[in-house]
């Protein structure tokens, strides 16, 4: 158990784990033996290990639902939906700015100053980010582009969606969270029964 | 061989060095018309065009067209660059079968005659036939790697690659249902009683395809698993897109209230965090050792013994006193020294002295103000004084010197 310390530590302080952020870790989480020996460390603490469906990313979550953790995972939802759109949005920006033909997904690397660079020269994007800044997810009190760049990737890292290897180099990686993300965004999406679609539609392959 | 074949081949030859010198004399003209699907006649000279048309290169497809590069021609290049977008691939294996069974008939009715030159020619055309059809494949295969490898990268959209991949897979198939035409029961039959025709056409094919099938259905295996990732991927953008449109739509949105239901969806059973904390336990008598080496090893904040300050002003003015008294008394001290180096004759060790007066100053302090007095001294007196510097390196990877001892003595005038 001794050589999972840093591990326990990392999913205790509400990290989530995948291939990325550690991928040593993410390797011992997909054994059996490390599993059941870290949820029977963990249920003193009322904590078990969970993952998303695809066993992509791995974090902590409540063995027994007593009220004050009702209580914590009402306000975790409150942010979480809170974060949706403005996510979205900087998902959508991240892929039209960058030319990228698919949508951002655990490994991909963004580079910060060619990102800042492509923005710089388009009216529309420029607005787009602006106003993104400006949501309260981001908060950014700042009018200049970089400062408004930095602030929302430094948040993203924050949040564990983003990686950044190198705090003096500005380059980020996305992290497994992301799956998690979709993944949220995918379970309301069917239990609200909402009109959004994730299939191409015949007319749309052809 | 017969004298007639020789003529015909010597024909043949200078007919095909010379169109094959045409390609190489153009080369810059061709290549152009190979990217822009079509030729600018006026880079060339009436003659030069009657014979690349005559040499089958360029042809007119149609008479309103303007001349294009042949087919074939353009396949060649598509291979020799690698070009993945024109790029052709040719499944057709009934008729090399055919071929070679002609061939192998041939060979044997040559043989049966006791035509041996004939036979021998044959057997030359048998063996192209063969490695023909081997390097179609490998030809093909070649070709399904590069795309795969590039991630279909020769298309811009994921949509296109989509439908490279399905137009890959199909071809695949085709190249598998070739494969399976090849019935090495009726090869063995064909190579029967011969070994030349054994060698060929059992051992050596044999061996090819089997291991040209086992490339196939790798690629095979790659494609599925990355048009399943193209997918995957375009569900997501639309995902993306339709759900930040909704969302747009409907501000007020507010999905249903998931953590209080009797049964939380795991997604959203996310525990809060706790932060570890630890601190030094003093009841193991085994880690005292450890502990005594960790406090022994923190940087330690210098030392200055200041008297108990009862408030902010008092103890402001005291500091100031005390300091310049204690500079005072260092100075003086210092002084002393330089009068005993005067006294003596020979060179005098800082430290030695400092031991030898019993002084209570720190021995970094004092050689520090040794160097500060020497360094105030006028010019000429300066020049009564040898100091020398007793300096070691700080570390065998770092050669920043560090001042041990300072000696000093007068010096002869």
């Amino acid at each position: 158990m001794l050589q999972h310390g840093p591990l326990l530590e990392r999913l205790l302080a509400g990290d989530f784990i995948c291939q990325v952020s550690d991928e040593d870790a993410f390797r011992h989480l997909s054994q059996e033996q490390t599993l059941q020996d870290i949820n029977h460390y963990l249920r003193p603490l009322n904590r078990r290990l969970v993952s998303n469906d695809d066993n992509s990313v791995y974090f902590l979550a409540y063995h027994e639902l007593n009220k004050a953790a009702r209580e914590q995972l009402s306000s975790q939802f409150a942010l979480t939906v809170q974060s949706l759109l403005p996510l979205l949005e900087w998902l959508q920006l991240v892929q039209e700015t960058l030319g990228r033909d698919s949508a951002l997904t655990a490994g991909d690397t963004i580079k910060l100053q060619e990102f800042v660079l492509r923005t710089e020269d388009n009216q529309s994007l420029r607005q787009r980010l602006n106003q993104l800044a400006s949501d309260r997810f981001f908060n950014s009190q700042s009018d200049a582009l970089d400062n408004q760049v930095k602030l929302i990737f430094r948040r993203l890292k924050e949040h564990g969606y983003l990686l950044q290897p190198h705090s003096d180099r500005q380059y980020y990686i996305v992290t497994g969270k992301i799956d998690y993300l979709i993944d949220v965004i995918r379970f309301i999406r069917d239990e609200e029964h909402l009109p959004v679609d994730d299939t191409p539609t015949q007319q749309a392959m052809l | 061989m017969a004298p007639l074949d020789t003529g015909a081949a010597s024909n043949l030859f200078s007919v095909g060095a010379e169109r094959l010198a045409l390609l190489g004399k153009h080369h810059k003209a061709l290549m152009q018309g190979y990217l822009d699907g079509f030729i600018d006649e006026a880079a060339f000279s009436e003659s030069a065009l009657k014979k690349l048309i005559a040499a089958r290169i360029l042809w007119r497809p149609d008479e309103q067209q303007p001349l294009a590069l042949r087919p074939l021609v353009s396949e060649l290049i598509a291979s020799m660059v690698a070009d993945e977008n024109r790029r052709q691939i040719n499944a057709d294996v009934a008729e090399k079968l055919e071929q070679i069974r002609n061939r192998v008939q041939a060979y044997r009715d040559a043989q049966y005659k006791g035509d041996y030159s004939v036979a021998e020619l044959q057997l030359q055309r048998l063996t192209e036939h063969v490695h023909d059809l081997s390097g179609q494949f490998e030809e093909a295969i070649d070709s399904l790697w590069h795309r795969l490898n590039s991630d279909f990268g020769f298309v811009a959209s994921l949509d296109d690659k989509i439908r490279e991949n399905e137009r890959a897979q199909k071809q695949l198939r085709r190249l598998l249902d070739g494969l399976d035409l090849l019935d090495f029961n009726e090869l063995i039959e064909l190579s029967e009683g011969n070994n030349q025709l054994r060698k060929l056409l059992v051992s050596q094919l044999q061996h090819q395809l089997s291991s040209h099938h086992s490339s196939l259905l790798e690629v095979q295996k790659r494609l599925v698993e990355l048009l399943a990732r193209f997918r995957q991927q375009q569900a997501r953008s639309m995902l993306i897109t339709n759900m930040a449109a909704f969302l747009r739509q409907h501000p007020k949105y507010q999905p249903a209230d998931y953590p209080n239901r009797s049964d939380v969806p795991l997604l959203f059973n996310q525990a809060a965090a706790i932060q570890p904390q630890a601190a030094i336990a003093l009841d193991k008598a085994s880690e005292r050792q450890i502990l005594a080496e960790l406090v022994r090893a923190l940087p330690r904040a210098a030392v200055i013994n200041l008297p108990d300050q009862q408030s902010a002003s008092f103890a402001a003015v005291m500091e100031d006193e005390e300091i310049a008294a204690r500079q005072q008394a260092l100075k003086t001290d210092v002084e002393n020294f330089y009068l005993r180096v005067i006294d003596k004759a020979g060179p005098v060790s800082a430290l030695e002295y400092l031991v030898e007066q019993q002084l209570s100053w720190d021995s970094e302090i004092w050689l520090y103000q040794i160097i500060a007095e020497y360094q105030a001294l006028p010019q000429d007196e300066k020049h009564m004084f040898a100091i020398k510097r007793d300096e070691v390196p700080a570390s065998a990877v770092n050669s920043l010197l560090l001042i041990r001892d300072i000696s000093l003595s007068l010096q002869a005038a």
